[in-house]
């Protein structure tokens, strides 16, 4: 199906080849089969990595012929990547290609000299764990990347190391100094600059006086699959509807590889951060916007490198993040349902897309119909971990066909398989609260369960599961699920969601 | 003149295989033609031991041979005497003997009992129990069976479990053959169908009352009930074929019971998962069914508050830190 149906996004975990990052947190929460599950189970977030891993990699080599030069100019088709590289580089308006192709090199000009690819590296070898782009932003080696590009060594410094390599082929080590784990940013700094890094000059931002309009081009660098330095073009499209974290719809093609490399506007100038693509579609690839960058800088440029821990300031900002959040959410009221007996919580649309189905009319069993929202945003913490999003779900099921005891088997059964997580390295097991709860009318059995986060104190998923009890042939289950938010907005969620739950009288 | 004693030889089953009228004391025994008791095993010497009659009872005086005579565990030394102990049973080689004195106390006759006879009077229990049986498996089927579903699709599941406790049965009756000579099919699908149907029924009017209640307690209860009912089941079977290693096997099981239990317990409790039963309670009934009250959502939410010092405790980083399996491990 093309049609988006789950919309999630794939963030930016590092290499596709690898299933267990494509969520084995959100499994937890989103795969949980509801009533007949196999015409509803939902696959992962669809968000695709440009963080380049070393089994990716390791496929892509085989395609390259065995000591092939990367050629400077037009890329010979053996050297190009497998999939969706060359859209960007079609050109349809061939009048003004004379023009474009002049601002391209200019484009390539400045950024050859500043970007830099950026690799994590095992502690005691020289084998690449992972790589992903950077670009030269402020004296004394400052780099701009992406978050997920140096969580490894962020979470895990025993284990991992920093280096960068020029596009000229300068190499040297590299040392964490600020992130904003939320919108995906870190800075690093060269440990010892090379001599010549003064020359190289600085990318330059575009300045917030003057915005981009839709419709304008701009130019992504970086070093996809990592076999060279690449410009892509591609289209400014504003920022993505309806996303809680303001991120720029990039209609270019971008790789693994390529993750935390600037996108330029014309002038050369950073309009943007490369952080992800969707994988279910072309081409639609997701920039971080500017400012966010700017404001890390101005807060971090002069920092200290970290040496110690850094979970304490990651929890700190997922619990702004999540009090923002909450705030937003907790202030919008539900959305009318049109069940004739129960209303039943269903998020705006503002920072979430929902998506409805029902199982065939001609089915002699249990009737229902089911409402999905997600949040597209989700913030990256390591490979098998994304926080900070909410999701909410519900089906009503009309079980006139099956009687009072079947309906209430069959409701049973439904209940009973939803999963709720275990135990693992970064989030406890559930601790669950449940009983008969009553709103406007309409009694429930409710779950609530909660875990919570073993390396990021103070931040708990929680998992809100009701279903009613009120008649013996219908019912409405539903479902809340919040990641990444402290113990009492994870309360006060579960409450909010709770009361969007009512018994509509007969009209 | 009279018996003064029988010296049986036993098989292995303990049934007497050769009798021997003691007219008078000594005894020799062994595998030459002018013992007094000849012996065919190869393990017995041509002269391999003599039994007297002292003032102090009845002696067994061992000659030099390979294997010796054994008084229960305890080897004697040849040419040396020793009383036989209160059985009255000496082991030559790969023979054992009996022997009953003419002076010995007989035990009191006991009653017969028919055990076909006695199954009869059972047919009566073990058909109510078939039906019984048949009436769940078919509500269970009819229950989770979605209507509109072909029947050809649920044949399986209906031949299943049937089957299944034929075949349990049978191979407990091959048991029985084994150790009491017949085949005891019927006894042993009576035990399964009592102990199982008494789990099966515990379970479900556990979870349904829980469910009434609101008190998850009980439906775990259900869960332990239904553990206890199946050892019992299997201690019941093992009776019907040993019947006079009831106490050990009783033992045995009930201890396989408790560990195993713990170990499960223990695996749980380091994933910190609930010791017994689900997370939480699955069973969803008839509206009547339901007694407890409703709370609001307020004391709901409020009363969950004592699960953050829980979570906050599973959180901190502890010695299990160290030694769980790195589930990002590249």
């Amino acid at each position: 199906m093309i049609k988006a149906r789950n919309a999630g996004w794939r963030h930016a975990a590092p290499g596709g080849a690898q299933p267990r990052g494509n969520n084995a947190h959100k499994g937890s929460g989103y795969d949980a089969s509801m009533l007949l599950n196999s015409l509803l189970r939902q696959p992962g977030r669809l968000l695709a990595p440009l963080l380049l891993a070393g089994a990716a990699l390791a496929a892509w080599a085989g395609a390259t012929p065995p000591g092939a030069k990367l050629p400077a100019a037009p890329a010979s088709p053996l050297a190009k990547p497998p999939a969706a590289a060359s859209a960007a580089e079609q050109d349809d308006d061939r009048d003004d290609s004379a023009n474009l192709s002049a601002s391209a090199r200019r484009i390539y000009d400045v950024g050859r000299p500043r970007l830099l690819q950026v690799r994590t590296l095992l502690r005691d070898q020289d084998s690449q764990a992972s790589v992903g782009s950077g670009s030269l932003v402020g004296p004394d080696g400052l780099i701009l990347t992406n978050y997920h590009v140096v969580s490894q060594v962020a979470l895990e410094p025993q284990r991992y190391r920093l280096s960068f390599q020029t596009v000229d082929g300068v190499a040297g080590a590299l040392q964490l100094i600020a992130f904003d784990v939320v919108h995906d940013l870190a800075l690093v700094r060269m440990a010892k600059p090379p001599a010549d890094v003064a020359r190289r000059g600085l990318f330059e931002f575009r300045p917030q006086s003057t915005p981009l309009a839709q419709g304008e081009r701009i130019f992504s660098l970086g070093n996809p699959l990592d076999v060279g330095f690449a410009v892509v073009e591609g289209t400014y499209n504003g920022l993505v509807e309806r996303s809680f974290l303001p991120q720029i719809l990039f209609s270019g093609a971008l790789n693994p590889g390529m993750s935390g490399g600037p996108v330029l506007d014309d002038r050369g100038h950073i309009v943007g951060v490369n952080v992800a693509t969707r994988r279910d579609g072309q081409n639609i690839s997701f920039l971080v916007p500017a400012e966010f960058a700017q404001a890390l800088i101005a807060r971090g440029a002069s920092a200290k490198p970290i040496t110690g821990p850094v979970e304490a300031e990651m929890a700190r900002q997922l619990l702004a993040h999540q009090q923002q959040l909450t705030t937003r959410f907790v202030g919008l009221p539900w959305r009318e349902t049109k069940h004739a007996h129960y209303s039943v919580p269903v998020p705006q649309e503002d920072f979430m897309r929902c998506w409805g189905s029902s199982n065939p009319s001609e089915s002699k069993g249990l009737s229902f119909e089911r409402s999905d929202c997600q949040m597209d945003t989700a913030i990256f913490i390591n490979e098998s971990l994304r926080t900070g999003d909410i999701a909410v779900r519900h089906e009503v099921y009309d079980g006139s066909k099956l009687g009072a005891l079947r309906f209430a088997q069959e409701a049973g059964q439904s209940f009973r398989n939803e999963r709720m997580g275990r135990h693992t390295h970064d989030m406890t097991a559930p601790k669950c609260q449940e009983d008969f709860v009553e709103n406007a009318g309409l009694p429930m059995r409710t779950v609530m369960c909660l875990r919570a986060y073993r390396r990021l104190p103070g931040l708990y998923d929680v998992a809100v599961l009701s279903q009613s009890v009120d008649a013996r042939t219908e019912g409405v289950q539903g479902r809340f699920d919040a990641h990444g938010v402290s113990f009492q907005n994870a309360l006060l969620l579960a409450s909010h969601y709770l009361q969007g739950f009512a018994w509509k009288r007969s009209p | 003149m009279e018996t003064l004693a029988l010296i049986e030889s036993l098989d292995r089953d303990g049934q007497p295989r050769q009798i021997l009228r003691v007219m008078q004391w000594p005894v020799r025994i062994g595998r030459a033609i002018d013992c007094d008791l000849v012996l065919d095993d190869p393990h017995v010497a041509a002269h391999h031991a003599t039994l007297q009659m002292h003032e102090d009872g009845l002696h067994v005086v061992p000659a030099t041979t390979v294997n010796g005579v054994r008084l229960g565990a305890a080897a004697i030394a040849p040419g040396s005497t020793a009383p036989l102990p209160a059985s009255r049973t000496l082991t030559l080689g790969a023979t054992t003997l009996r022997v009953r004195l003419a002076s010995d106390a007989l035990a009191p006759e006991q009653r017969f009992v028919d055990l076909h006879k006695h199954e009869r009077r059972h047919a009566v229990t073990l058909s109510v129990l078939i039906a019984l049986a048949a009436l769940l498996q078919g509500f269970d089927q009819w229950l989770t069976t979605i209507p509109g579903t072909p029947s050809y699709a649920q044949v399986w599941t209906y031949i299943v479990a049937p089957v299944g406790l034929v075949l349990w049965c049978v191979a407990w009756a091959i048991g029985s053959m084994l150790f009491q000579h017949r085949f005891a099919f019927w006894p042993h699908l009576r035990v399964a169908l009592t102990w199982l149907l008494l789990g099966v029924v515990t379970e479900i009017v556990a979870s349904q009352l829980a469910f009434a209640l609101s008190l998850p307690a009980i439906d775990k209860l259900g869960r332990i009930a239904f553990v206890v009912f199946m050892a019992m089941m299997l201690w019941h079977h093992m009776g019907l074929l040993l019947p006079k290693m009831r106490r050990t096997f009783g033992i045995a099981i009930s201890s396989g019971v408790i560990v195993m239990g713990g170990l499960l317990m223990v695996a749980r409790w380091v994933q910190q998962e609930p010791l017994v039963g689900d997370l939480y309670l699955g069973t969803i009934s008839l509206p009547a069914v339901r007694v407890a009250r409703p709370v609001s959502v307020d004391s709901f939410v409020k009363a969950a508050a004592p699960l953050e010092k829980t979570l906050s405790h599973w959180a901190k980083p502890g010695d299990d830190d160290e030694d769980e399996p790195e589930s990002d491990e590249d």
